[in-house]
């Protein structure tokens, strides 16, 4: 495997938005995030771009959330929140160190009137789902422990799996149609691991 | 005999610790970071009875399934020999 490109964590998200002021009140004056950086410019570049706003809120760590507000335009269909999980897997799970400051942010988001959707546990992590004014979801989570070895392994297993399946399926074989396919090409590997080990 | 490979962390070990409590269970292992679970006739587990959540549920096959799973819902899990259709 080559070395890691030397990232080191987000610098900003961004994501347009057609309203401008709820964005403002919402990510500064209701989650209380400071605005640290706006830009306005004409619009430049190859294509045809629209004059715009593009502003930052500080989303700790060094992060920020940032926003696009093209002036004059409509919201593009494909920019347009849907409710349905497909879109919904395209967002920002924003990090908080532990349990007790999850809970501190769901108090806040509730006190400031926003509805928290759901409060899920999840394997490694826990999660609080709530949507911004333009529909995007927002998910801020805390790791209950740290990547193991084995997980790492474990991950590698299950996503040869589904690459073979997707790969045999592409080829004429088996329609890649549910997990147990998955579940049961990992079993099989690992028996195969566990009898030479 | 169906069977379940179980990764062992923290998260799946309630599976663990069912199956050890119940008769005609076998758990072994862990081996290269895996139990195994298996049973003479049907393999099945319940979610509150593990005290998981429906996430971490929904997911507990992750390590590995060699059978047929005849009952996966919220509440129940059952496996039986054999391969779905």
């Amino acid at each position: 495997m080559p070395h890691p490109i030397p990232i080191a964590g987000v610098h900003h998200t961004a994501r347009p938005t057609w309203k401008l002021a709820e964005t403002v009140h919402f990510y500064r004056d209701l989650l209380g995030l400071p605005l640290v950086h706006a830009i306005s410019a004409r619009g430049w570049g190859p294509e045809e771009h629209a004059d715009f706003l593009h502003f930052f809120f500080d989303a700790g760590n060094g992060a920020t959330i940032a926003f696009f507000y093209y002036i004059g335009t409509a919201p593009a269909d494909f920019a347009v929140a849907r409710d349905d999980y497909r879109y919904r897997a395209t967002h920002t799970a924003w990090r908080v160190e532990t349990r007790e400051q999850l809970l501190e942010c769901r108090a806040q988001v509730e006190a400031a009137g926003i509805p928290v959707k759901y409060q899920i546990r999840h394997e490694m992590i826990e999660s609080i789902y709530f949507d911004d004014p333009n529909g995007y979801p927002i998910e801020v989570t805390w790791q209950v422990r740290r990547f193991s070895p084995l997980d790492i392994e474990d991950a590698r297993r299950t996503v040869e799996a589904g690459v073979a399946l997707e790969q045999a399926a592409q080829a004429g074989g088996e329609r890649f149609a549910s997990i147990e396919q998955v579940w049961r090409t990992k079993a099989r590997e690992l028996e195969r691991d566990m009898e030479h080990a | 005999m169906p069977r379940i490979l179980v990764l062992d962390v923290p998260e799946f070990r309630p599976l663990v610790d069912d199956a050890r409590a119940r008769d005609g269970y076998s758990v072994s292992g862990p081996k290269l970071g895996y139990w195994r679970i298996e049973a003479a006739g049907a393999l099945e587990f319940r979610r509150k009875a593990l005290g998981v959540k429906p996430a971490v549920w929904h997911g507990a096959l992750t390590g590995g399934l060699i059978g047929r799973i005849d009952r996966f819902d919220n509440d129940v899990m059952r496996i039986v020999d054999g391969e779905s259709p």
